[in-house]
């Protein structure tokens, strides 16, 4: 995009009410910041001592104390990692099928697909605890990796994205003695990265964040993720009395987030916007 | 036999017929231009060809191997597609390349290839830019160059001139005919533009209705056309058709138009169809517009064509009938005026009842 023109400055007002916006989504995370920074024995009496010094990385010198954080923090990044490059497969995969190839029922497979994206995650919880213990795949990372790669959105996403692509290519490919693996392969994904990177950033995010299925599924406490350790480790009046540690390990969970956001806030703000098609 | 040879080349989709039985041998170093309103089948013969579709029915030989059976990659043919379908993430060396690339030919052979067909084309700056960064007449030339790489046995053209504007149009045209000259292959063509075919084929192929209409020379499509649709399809502005009743006559045929005016032509009445019905066509340049009653009949003028050189003068007989005339550029005809045709009978044709042309006796 050009360099900002005078003429396309914002008005005064519109400037305010902006910044006022920011301050008011802002405000909480700064909070969290400060409450994190002050040791949990002040913040009893008066979480409004986090306003002023001293601070302290007390807390999060305790989060580190905890040998076990770091596993946590290894299983949650092999989880993610996991389901993310997992969905990227199975959607391009699903999703070059549904675009390109015929095959017998294919216009109803696709519906069947759409249908996945209206089913909640809590419906189908129970069956799903069942399946996983008689495979005896919980406490395990296919245990909590698998669930994950159930992605319709990802197979519906990619699928809109091939049918975009234009189907001269394949057939300039075909031309060109290319097998239909490499038309796959060396045309129309290469093609798709806008829309992987998309999907992969969201997925990525979806499962860092998630809590349920590993607080189900990770039972032994060196198979929790991060989410479901930290929640664990937390005091029984955390809410009062650790109130600090809570607050550092908010923060600590938070920040690969917010460093996948930072590399990826292009293909966040595409998404967001909707327009990732063009 | 050498080249290429079609074999009854029947398809359908679902169930609507858009080739009904084609037929059509090509020289080795032929240029043919398949010409032919949308619809009639002409893409789709192509594409058949390239096997980017199959025949229900039918044989494709390329220079005696049989090639419908193959996948399009093992066929030796190389297609430049309408929209280019340049690969957008490649720069221009590696779409050159990527053909021969699956054909399993050697890096170092690769790259001389990919020099030499950048050079002939004068695209060798652009080699290592992506589709994107060129313009649409530079994609046009890359694409003709990944085709030109493969050194294949035929060349498949879809429409390659449809996407340019009309100045790189003429200019890309003039460099196809050059590029022809090249190449030691056949071309194919696919065009709806008449004066591409006309210009640059050797043969045109006049496709309508599921079926070819004609195949021949651009000037014997344009003078001895095989029935009334090609008549009416080549040449522009199209050639005037109207009813006309056969009068006694000697060796060649002479007509009575719709308003009694008698006209005769060159045509011999051998082979005829007996019934008196035919219809007579007339190209604007054999009916010249004269003074009222010096011609050969009067018309009244509807309209008037200013094409600088020429004019062309849309004029309407007594019953109806119009007829298009050429006048000098520097016409005085008006709309509404009554003027002359003085109308040329050695360069009528005549068509039978079933739309089958008849013509003056070849030179």
């Amino acid at each position: 995009m050009a360099a900002s023109r005078s003429d396309d400055r914002l008005p005064p007002l519109v400037w305010a009410a902006l910044l006022t916006a920011a301050a008011l989504m802002v405000a909480p995370l700064v909070w969290t910041l400060l409450l994190s920074l002050k040791s949990n024995a002040e913040l009893v009496g008066n979480s409004g001592a986090a306003l002023g010094g001293p601070y302290t990385l007390e807390n999060y010198g305790a989060i580190f104390g905890n040998s076990s954080t770091m596993r946590w923090l290894l299983n949650s990044a092999i989880v993610s990692l996991g389901t993310t490059a997992g969905v990227l497969v199975l959607a391009s995969l699903a999703g070059y099928g549904f675009a390109r190839l015929d095959f017998p029922f294919r216009r109803s497979l696709f519906v069947l697909v759409l249908l996945g994206l209206a089913i909640p995650s809590q419906a189908v919880i129970l069956p799903q605890h069942q399946l996983f213990a008689t495979l005896g795949l919980h406490n395990s990372y296919p245990g909590l990796i698998l669930p994950g790669l159930i992605g319709p959105f990802g197979v519906f996403f990619m699928t809109q994205y091939m049918r975009a692509i234009p189907k001269e290519l394949d057939e300039a490919a075909m031309l060109d003695g290319a097998s239909r693996f490499t038309i796959f392969w060396r045309v129309i994904l290469p093609l798709t990265i806008p829309a992987q990177s998309t999907l992969a950033v969201f997925t990525f995010l979806g499962s860092w964040n998630d809590y349920w299925w590993p607080l189900i599924s990770a039972t032994r406490s060196d198979m929790y993720t991060l989410t479901v350790g930290l929640a664990a480790s937390q005091m029984n009046y955390a809410q009062t009395s650790g109130l600090g540690f809570l607050m550092a390990q908010a923060v600590f969970a938070s920040i690969p987030i917010f460093i996948v956001y930072i590399i990826f806030q292009k293909q966040i703000v595409r998404a967001m916007a909707g327009a990732a098609l063009k | 036999m050498p080249g290429l040879q079609l074999r009854n080349i029947r398809k359908a989709f679902k169930g609507t017929e858009v080739l009904a039985g084609v037929d059509l041998d090509v020289a080795p170093r032929e240029f043919i231009a398949f010409l032919g309103p949308s619809g009639s089948g002409k893409s789709t013969l192509l594409r058949i060809v390239a096997g980017l579709e199959t025949s229900d029915e039918g044989e494709v030989i390329l220079d005696d191997r049989r090639i419908d059976t193959l996948p399009p990659g093992d066929r030796g043919v190389a297609m430049v597609f309408q929209h280019y379908a340049l690969y957008p993430h490649m720069t221009v060396r590696e779409n050159m390349a990527f053909g021969l690339k699956n054909a399993r030919v050697p890096r170092a052979e690769i790259d001389g290839l990919v020099t030499d067909a950048a050079r002939t084309l004068e695209i060798e700056e652009l080699l290592d830019r992506k589709p994107a960064q060129m313009s649409g007449g530079q994609r046009q030339r890359v694409a003709i160059g990944r085709a030109i790489v493969k050194k294949p046995r035929l060349f498949l053209l879809d429409e390659p001139l449809s996407n340019l504007d009309a100045a790189l149009r003429l200019r890309t045209r003039v460099e196809l005919a050059q590029l022809r000259q090249r190449v030691d292959a056949g071309v194919i063509m696919v065009t709806h533009d008449q004066a591409e075919a006309m210009t640059l084929a050797d043969r045109i192929v006049v496709f309508n209705d599921r079926r070819i209409q004609q195949v021949a020379p651009p000037m014997e499509i344009y003078s001895r056309p095989a029935n009334s649709f090609v008549a009416r399809f080549v040449g522009s502005p199209a050639m005037t058709i109207i009813p006309a009743r056969l009068a006694d006559g000697g060796a060649f045929a002479s007509v009575l138009l719709g308003n009694g005016t008698r006209l005769d032509t060159q045509v011999p009445t051998d082979g005829l169809p007996g019934s008196g019905a035919v219809e007579i066509g007339m190209r604007p340049e054999g009916v010249r517009v004269c003074g009222q009653g010096q011609g050969t009949t009067d018309a009244e003028v509807q309209l008037v064509e200013r094409l600088g050189e020429r004019s062309l003068v849309y004029a309407r007989l007594d019953d109806g009938a119009a007829i298009t005339a050429e006048d000098a550029g520097t016409t005085s005809a008006k709309v509404g005026d009554r003027v002359g045709l003085s109308i040329d009978g050695a360069a009528a044709h005549l068509f039978g009842p079933d739309g089958t042309g008849y013509h003056r006796a070849a030179a």
